[in-house]
């Protein structure tokens, strides 16, 4: 498994925990509004969760990690990048439909948000598919 | 069905039998792309290939090939 394909693994897991356990406590609490300490708190976690996991992938195999990203490595990013922008301007739309709407339907910063973070690991989620492919 | 072949893992024999990662080094991608290449899952650039190629010493037909399908 090359050094970009755990690199994908470790965003997506960690994007999948620690945002996952963001929008529970969201929707446990009953907030739609953004809380910024809260999402402060979640996205410095993730920093920190990525650097880790990161240096120490990087500790086990420091060639690869050292390694530019080569031709194949951009291909698959272009490809799971445009993958993640047709699901993120679908999202767009349903969310440009659904804000027109008055409550019972809220659709916060918050739904954006969830948006975004989905679309970053539906980006993830194609890259693994496509090294897993090419392994 | 149309593909593009390859003869890598049988010039990477006949050179001293050459490793993928040495083969990566000198053309400038990663191990597992060399591995992708040689088992026909990815088809590299003109210029990767030509790179391949120039390892060798061997003009680009050599090392691939273009498999067409009868009838297409």
């Amino acid at each position: 498994m090359s050094f970009r394909e755990k690199t994908a693994w470790v965003s997506l897991l960690a994007m999948g925990g620690i945002y996952g356990a963001y929008f529970w406590s969201v929707m446990a609490a009953g907030h739609a509004a953004l809380d910024g300490g809260r999402l402060l708190g979640t996205i410095v976690a993730l920093v920190a969760v990525e650097i880790v996991f990161l240096t120490v992938i990087a500790l086990f195999a420091p060639k690869d990690a050292r390694a530019p990203r080569d031709e194949r490595d951009r291909l698959i990013e272009l490809r799971a990048t445009r993958v993640a922008y047709a699901g993120l301007a679908t999202a767009v739309v349903f969310a440009c439909f659904f804000a027109a709407f008055k409550p019972p339907i809220v659709f916060g910063t918050n739904s954006l948000l969830f948006i975004l973070v989905v679309c970053e690991m539906m980006r993830m989620a194609v890259q693994i598919v496509q090294y897993r492919r090419q392994a | 069905m149309d593909g593009i072949t390859n003869d890598i893992r049988r010039l990477r024999f006949e050179h001293s039998e050459m490793t993928q990662q040495q083969l990566a080094e000198a053309v400038g991608v990663t191990r597992q792309t060399i591995n992708a290449i040689e088992l026909g899952k990815y088809a590299p650039s003109l210029e990767t290939a030509f790179r391949i190629a120039a390892v060798f010493d061997k003009p680009l037909e050599s090392v691939f090939h273009y498999a067409r399908s009868s009838g297409s």
